[in-house]
């Protein structure tokens, strides 16, 4: 005998804003300031989510922000997300077919299908069942009503539209219970719900009760099919959700290696052993974790990157093996894991190729030399689109594609770190180029010079750069050395800068 | 030549007529060039030459001559300047602009664009002086230089701008050198972008705007050359010591081009009316010969008198061309049958009179003179004239056909940012979101040009000391008022005899076929160039159908000029402010006003129109103009001479006529002064305009023997109704219309309420109050009928005073026209069935849906549900063949009986479907609910003492905030009436959110009479909207009658888990659509 529970959370995206261990939110909303999400709908921005306190103001979902915003001052709004929240939608959906049947299917947007034919009577019947379904939700801060029947749709109707949180429905008498509920319950569409109100009817009830092909007729035979499925006439099936783990391998030994010989051996089994996981779920490691469990019940770890998605056994294993004298054997080791925590989708690779294949050599250096320097150590320079030097470059992932310089107009191959005053300048106001500076103890003269080149501040970045103005020079001294010295102000407006001298890059 | 006279003239300047390029005015160009010791300065928007008449005035202000350019952007992604040297090459100018912007196809999204090519600029060089716009001194430089040598020979020159980047000084070496060998002269130039270095930020944001993206976002797209401010002359020079010949090249380039848009000598066209006679002599005949038929039994001295003096006016400034013109124009709307009636200054004329072009007799209404002409000032004359607004377009086009496109195109509209559009863009370009920029923005009421306040910003909850909002607040400040695209004036017409296009670029509007000149209202004025406004008005359309409908059924024909005799009848509804659905005098605030003014003859009604407007409430005229109407005060006139000017406004300046005549009269200014008074007033975008003449006004007044205190009064009067004055003749010609259509209602309400409808949207009430008011003035009002109505709602025949007006299909509300035509063309015989009308007409389903929820199938004994439920079942099969097999399966379908709606439901659904109940009004379910609460009906106000305490209730019709927004007017209604509250600003801030979005408001307060006029002062609001919602599951409430089963109300289990749900309904996702009775009011900010 078939039995469907539907479980539906009212209110998951405003719960899940106001938990506090949401990755990245430092602060959750105060709770009492009312809380909406909006979402855009073609050119307006409307409600997507409206918490409690909202509702009782007077706020719904669909209504666009604009009025919500004239009816409650104070409101706070927050964009609404999607992807989040059916990401957590999933991680419950898995912690649900771990725990309680291993049919759990998503239910968009906000509730979960689970099939608890046959294993109600492992917790207590059904009853006792959804009542811990819903303590543990709670518990997780999330709302929850749910519902069991044994067709689908009356299991959906009941969770939204039942009087009470808990509705069981035995099977057989979904059509009474569900007689009285609204059109609405049954999953059709907004338009066709407000067709049946026009017509009159009212309820479930008074649907199924007229005859089938006039309503097919009128309202296509959606409405129909849903019906049955509220009725258990036709059945429907749900892709469950099974839970997936991070491929991973693992040994266990009879006697405690302590040796570095001895795990290097394990390390270049486990190696193969994960490229062989990989290769079947057609997986390469970005991240892979080595976990040393020793006697002692100590675990030691160590984690290595990768510039690009691997599963080159040999490779991973040389990569780990540099870092094996970060293992503290202590007493001995009795398990070792292997564990790629970051993969990525890895189509099988053409190898045969007569041409040495740079590209494909370049990932393992990378990996190499980041794995023994520390993977922060190892960068390309990029460019920005900013006219403050210090602003223009950033570090970008080694292998990434980056972005270059145009040569129009030319920058020293060297930029200081930071700006550093020189003295001794003498220069004509407004704009001509300084005659001699010195810097680090020596005084240049110089011969040729070209400039201004006049840099203003980013005054969107900080008010402080609002007025700020560098005319920077190229100058040549007469050793034939070529500096970049920029003067602070436009030597006209005391706003500009205080005309102090500084030396910002040497070329080469 | 003294180096003096040849020293740096800036020539390539941009003003912000260089959309969301230039940020500065050409005001503020022109006098921090002024202030820099600049002798002249040339104006170089791209591709365009807006901006060059608000130069031109900003130039002889300050002093600093106006070199009149245009920079081209050709298509090959070259740049150069152009500055005409004369007349003839201005022309050239403007043929090549309009050439290029006619290539621009708005409906791409090219709109406002220019596409012009080496060729373009070839065929019209001659007379320009040119300079190229260079990048580096290569290869793409050097094919560009010998296409200006061999286009422009020893005009043409080459750029040289300073960029402050590295390889500067080297670069205009190498171009220098480059311009010689191809015998081109260098120029020195600043490449300005605003007139001070302080505008830097504001001209990154507006890159950004014109990006579409925030400034961070920006990047290398920003304006990467430095130093792009106006500089001085000295500075000028020592920046380009080096180059000493392109410095002279500025100086002799000012010298040559020498042309000044005063020049633009401007003809009217040509009418051709009488062969062989000038137009001034064919004016006079035909105005003498008109007079004479108005009067067939001897003509009153006074009339031909007037005439014989404007006929020596006009003839004196040449203006009989264009009394000829707009007298064609409005023959041609005569002759096919569309109402119109002009206004303006030449309005109040005689001319105009007999001519017909307007239907206010200048001397039956004592208007006055002034403002037509005078000797003093050659100012065009100015008529609007408004045509009904559905067939304007045939005026246009009429006009398009007989001037031709080459002669005739439509005056420009500047949009400048407001306060609103200024915070929009602005926050978005300093990457805002949305939410923050939409909330700064809500807090402002309508069309400001204040900026935000700060304490907006604060009540928001927002942080001011956060940089990008006080950024924002700040850079969108100083954006206000700078202009963002030019768009096409509603209906002002320039006509020319020669090309238009040599006067002025013509460039393609949005619309088709529409084409635009570059210049707005007041450059025209300023160049003196004729604009006669065809301009559009519901009202006389709604006039015209119901004249012709009094012909067809009623058999009396009246037109508007018929109208001319004062009807006390007429005058006594208006008196009682009965006035709803009529022109002007139906606002609120105009309402409030009648009982008080208590307009007798028509000068009143014309003094009403002009008074009741937020000018001069602001400036406190009415309540002065009231008591001295009332005899509670005397008006005070210090001399005969104001008191000539004065007297028939009994004291109070209402008209900007007045006005102008005060300052004239009292303070001494020459009329050209007065007219520059008159037009600051014009102008609403100007702020603080008519406060620069304060003390010249007040200081002339005292000259002249008036008190301080008296002046300081009537300017401050003045300066109230600034903006918003109206000249009196617009004050006439509305009142007139305002008249007739009080005579309409007053004499035949039927037909003024068919004549409404058909005329909607327009005016201040929606169909339901125009409905209720007619059904309150004893005319029947008939539902809409498949078999009865057609398109418009008409007339029926009915024994009783008046006949009875039949809705229309048009009243449905989402049926197309052209699907009611469709059926009412087959409807020869009466539609049998739903199933009939969709054989006969092949309509869409949807449209007979439209008309099934409009209760539309009644006749044919079908209720709403029953006919929609019949009207689903169509096609599902739309092939002809299966039609009839279509219809058989209909009668072997199953029957299904489908419980009849509630009362309440159908009210509801007409409310829907129509916008209006002829049932009931939904305010009478919840009666009973609210006699609980002791709430008063509307009706019963009027027994209500002054001063009383009390509670009402209704649906909520208007809002409207005028003026400053320290009242808000709400009208709400109830099934017996209407109510007039007043919300003052404080109780408003306290209830912001009831007041504007309650659909139905229960309000505590005091009942004011006014008269015939009763407000209920607002004490205290409450939404109560949420009692509307259950409407639709109600009986009547006197109607509980006996029960049968089928007319009982809901299940009262149903009702228990309808309850449940709606408690529950904080977790329902699905609880917004519920159906609820949808009220829209009619906002007025």
């Amino acid at each position: 005998m078939k039995r469907v529970a539907s479980l539906f959370l009212p209110m998951l995206p405003i719960e899940w804003l106001r938990r506090l261990d949401r990755t990245g939110r430092s602060e959750p909303p105060p709770p009492d300031r009312p809380l909406v999400t909006t979402e855009r709908q073609g050119q307006r921005v409307v409600l997507a989510a409206v918490c409690p306190l909202a509702r009782s103001l007077g706020l719904h979902p669909g209504m666009p922000l604009t009025q919500a915003r004239a009816l409650v001052p104070g409101l706070d709004i927050r964009p609404a997300e999607p992807e989040s929240d059916r990401a957590l939608l999933m991680r419950l959906a898995l912690f649900a077919a771990r725990r309680w049947t291993p049919f759990v299917a998503i239910d968009q947007p906000d509730g979960l299908w689970l099939d608890i034919s046959g294993c109600a009577h492992l917790f207590g019947g059904e009853r006792r069942l959804c009542e811990r379904i819903l303590r543990t939700c709670r518990r997780a801060g999330f709302s929850a009503r749910i519902a069991v029947a044994g067709a689908t749709g009356a299991a959906h109707a009941l969770a939204r539209f039942a009087a009470e949180e808990i509705a069981l429905c035995p099977n057989g008498e979904e059509a009474a219970a569900i007689a009285p509920l609204p059109p609405q319950a049954l999953r059709i569409d907004e338009e066709t719900a407000n067709a049946c109100r026009r017509f009159g009817i009212d309820t479930i009830g008074e649907l199924a009760a007229m005859p089938r092909g006039p309503l097919a007729r009128r309202f296509g035979n959606n409405v129909l099919a849903r019906l049955d499925q509220a009725l258990g006439r036709s059945a429907e099936t749900f892709d469950p959700i099974i839970p997936r783990e991070a491929p991973r391998a693992a040994l266990r030994f009879l006697e405690p290696i302590l040796s570095a010989e001895a795990i290097e051996q394990v390390i270049g089994d486990l190696a193969a052993m994960l490229a062989c996981t990989l290769e079947q779920q057609g997986l390469g490691a970005r991240r892979v974790m080595l976990a040393c469990d020793r006697v002692d019940g100590d675990e030691q770890t160590i984690v290595i990157g990768l510039a690009s998605a691997t599963r080159d056994s040999g490779h991973l294993a040389s990569l780990l093996r540099m870092k094996i004298e970060q293992i503290e054997p202590g007493f001995g080791i009795e398990a070792i894991r292997l564990i790629a925590t970051r993969s990525e989708p890895l189509a099988a690779r053409q190898v045969a190729s007569l041409e040495p294949d740079c590209e494909a050599e370049l990932p393992p250096l990378v990996d190499r030399i980041a794995t023994r320097i520390g993977m922060h150590r190892v960068f390309q320079m990029s460019s920005i689109e900013s006219d403050v030097p210090e602003r223009s470059v950033r570090h970008s992932a080694p292998l990434a594609r980056a972005a270059g310089w145009s040569r129009e107009w030319p920058r020293p191959v060297r930029l200081l770190a930071r700006p550093e005053r020189v003295g001794k300048v003498i220069a004509e106001l407004p704009d001509q180029p300084p005659l001699r500076f010195s810097w680090r103890g020596e005084t240049h003269r110089i011969r040729k010079a070209d400039g201004p080149e006049r840099i203003y501040g980013e005054w969107w970045k900080t008010l402080r750069e609002a007025d700020s103005v560098r005319d920077y020079f190229q100058v040549e001294d007469e050793s034939g050395a070529r500096f970049w010295l920029f003067r602070r102000g436009d030597g006209l407006d005391p706003r500009t800068g205080d005309l102090s001298w500084y030396i910002h890059g040497v070329f080469g | 030549m003294s180096p003096k006279q040849s020293s740096y003239v800036e020539l390539n300047a941009i003003s912000h007529f260089s959309f969301l390029r230039g940020v500065s005015s050409c005001e503020e160009l022109f006098s921090a060039a002024a202030q820099l010791g600049h002798k002249a300065l040339g104006i170089t928007d791209h591709n365009t030459v807006t901006g060059l008449v608000r130069a031109m005035v900003a130039s002889d202000t300050t002093g600093v001559r106006l070199v009149a350019g245009c920079r081209l952007d050709l298509m090959d992604g070259n740049a150069l300047l152009v500055w005409p040297e004369d007349r003839a090459a201005w022309s050239r100018l403007t043929r090549l602009l309009t050439i290029g912007k006619k290539r621009a196809i708005p409906k791409k999204g090219e709109k406002g664009q220019c596409f012009l090519h080496w060729e373009d600029v070839a065929q019209w060089r001659d007379g320009l002086v040119a300079a190229l716009v260079p990048d580096k001194a290569d290869g793409a430089t050097q094919t560009a230089l010998a296409q200006m040598r061999d286009i422009f020979g020893d005009r043409a020159h080459l750029a040289l701008s300073l960029r402050r980047r590295p390889g500067d000084t080297v670069r205009l070496y190498e171009l220098d050198r480059l311009a010689q060998r191809f015998g081109l002269r260098s120029l020195a130039t600043g490449d300005v972008l605003y007139d001070s270095p302080d505008k830097r930020m504001l001209q990154d944001v507006v890159t950004a705007i014109r990006h579409i993206c925030t400034i961070d976002e920006l990047g290398f797209r920003r304006e990467r050359y430095a130093d792009r401010h106006l500089k001085s002359v000295a500075e000028m020079e020592r920046r380009f010591a080096e180059h000493p010949d392109a410095i002279r090249a500025t100086a002799d380039i000012a010298e040559r081009c020498t042309f000044s848009l005063r020049e633009l000598s401007y003809q009217y066209p040509d009418e051709i009316v009488m062969s062989g006679h000038t137009p001034q002599h064919a004016l006079e005949k035909m105005t003498r010969a008109a007079l004479t038929a108005r009067f067939p039994d001897g003509m009153p001295g006074e009339y031909s008198n007037l005439l014989e003096k404007e006929l020596r006016l006009v003839a004196g400034w040449r203006f009989a061309p264009y009394f000829l013109t707009v007298n064609s124009i409005v023959a041609f709307a005569r002759s096919q049958g569309i109402l119109c009636q002009g206004r303006g200054s030449a309005a109040n004329s005689m001319i105009c009179y007999v001519l017909g072009i307007t239907s206010i007799d200048p001397i039956k209404h004592k208007l006055l003179f002034e403002r037509f002409l005078s000797d003093d000032r050659d100012e065009p004359p100015d008529i609007d004239v408004d045509f009904e607004h559905e067939r304007r377009e045939e005026v246009i086009q009429w006009i398009y056909e007989t001037y031709g496109h080459d002669h005739a195109a439509l005056t420009a509209v500047v949009s400048r940012y407001r306060t609103r559009g200024a915070i929009r863009d602005v926050g978005k370009a300093l990457g805002l979101p949305e939410d923050v920029t939409g909330a700064l923005s809500g807090q402002v009421w309508g069309w400001s040009n204040e900026g935000v306040a700060d304490r907006h910003v604060e009540e928001l909850g927002l942080d001011l000391s956060d940089p990008r909002i006080a950024l924002t607040i700040e850079l969108s400040r100083q954006l206000i008022g700078t202009p963002r695209h030019l768009s096409q004036h509603p209906g002002g017409f320039v006509l020319t005899r020669d090309r238009l296009d040599a006067l002025v670029p013509i460039a393609p509007a949005a619309m088709e076929d529409r084409w635009v000149i570059e210049w707005e209202k007041d450059d025209l004025e300023e160049l003196r160039i004729m604009k006669v406004d065809v301009l559009g008005l519901g009202m006389l359309g709604c006039m015209r159908r119901a004249f012709d409908l009094l012909a067809e059924h009623k058999g009396i024909r009246h037109g508007l000029e018929d109208l001319q005799k004062d009807d006390p009848a007429v005058f006594a509804m208006i008196q009682k402010a009965d006035t709803l659905g009529t022109f002007q005098i139906e606002s609120r605030a105009q309402m409030s006003m009648l009982p008080r003014l208590k307009p007798k003859e028509f000068y009143d009604l014309v003094i009403q129109v002009a008074i009741v407007r937020p000018g001069p409430i602001q400036g406190d005229m009415v309540h002065p103009y009231l008591r001295r109407r009332e005899g509670k005060e005397k008006a005070e006139y210090p001399n005969p001479d104001l008191r000539e000017v004065l007297e028939k406004t009994l004291g109070v300046p209402l008209f900007q006529e007045q006005a102008m005549k005060v300052a004239i009269v009292g303070a001494g200014f020459t009329p050209s002064e007065a007219d520059s008074l008159r037009r600051s007033m014009a102008t609403f975008k100007s702020t603080g305009g008519v406060s620069k003449f304060r003390d010249k006004m007040i200081e002339g007044m005292l000259k002249n023997g008036y008190e301080r205190d008296f002046a300081e009064r009537t300017f401050k009067q003045i300066e109230g109704f600034g903006s918003y004055g109206f000249p009196e003749s617009h004050a006439a010609s509305f009142a007139k219309i305002a008249y007739a259509s009080s005579w309409m209602k007053h004499y035949h309400p039927d037909i003024f309420c068919a004549a409404l409808l058909n005329a909607q949207p327009m005016g201040f009430y929606a169909p339901a109050q125009i409905v209720r008011d007619a059904r309150e003035h004893g005319v029947e009002v008939r539902p809409v009928c498949i078999n009865a109505s057609r398109w418009d709602c008409t007339i029926e025949e009915q024994s009783g005073e008046y006949r009875a007006v039949r809705l229309g299909l048009r009243m449905v509300k989402g049926l197309a026209n052209v699907h009611a035509a469709q059926i009412l063309a087959v409807r020869d015989r009466p539609f049998r069935s739903v199933e009939d009308v969709w054989n006969r007409s092949g309509v869409s389903v949807s449209a007979l849906e439209r008309i099934a929820e409009a209760d539309g199938f009644a006749s044919l004994g079908l209720d709403r549900r029953q006919a929609l439920w019949r009207v689903k079942a169509l096609g599902r099969s739309t092939l002809p063949l299966f039609a009839a097999a279509d219809a058989r399966e209909e009668e072997r379908e199953p029957a299904v009986r489908l419980k009849p709606m509630s009362d309440g439901r159908e009210v509801i659904e007409d409310y829907r479907s129509l916008h209006l109940s002829l049932r009931a009004h939904p305010i009478g379910f919840i009666r009973p609910q609210l006699d609980a609460m002791n709430v008063v009906r509307c009706g019963n106000l009027q027994s209500t003492k002054d001063g009383r305490r009390i509670e009402v209730a209704g649906i909520v019709l208007i809002r409207q905030r005028p003026g400053k927004g320290n009242v808000t007017f709400l009208t709400i209604e109830d099934e017996t009436g209407i109510a007039n509250i007043i919300v003052w600003q404080r109780l408003f801030e306290i209830h912001r959110r009831p007041v504007m979005s309650a659909s139905l408001l229960k309000i505590r307060g005091t009942v004011q009479h006014e008269g015939e006029v009763i407000h209920v002062i607002a004490k205290q609001l409450q939404d109560m909207t949420p009692m509307l919602h259950g409407i639709g599951e109600m009986p009547f409430p006197n109607r509980h009658g006996p029960a049968d089963g089928a007319n009982k109300g809901p299940d009262p289990r149903e009702w228990a888990v309808a309850k449940t749900v709606s408690e529950g309904s904080a977790r329902l996702p699905t609880a917004r659509s519920e159906p609820v009775l949808k009220l829209k009011s009619r906002d007025f900010h």
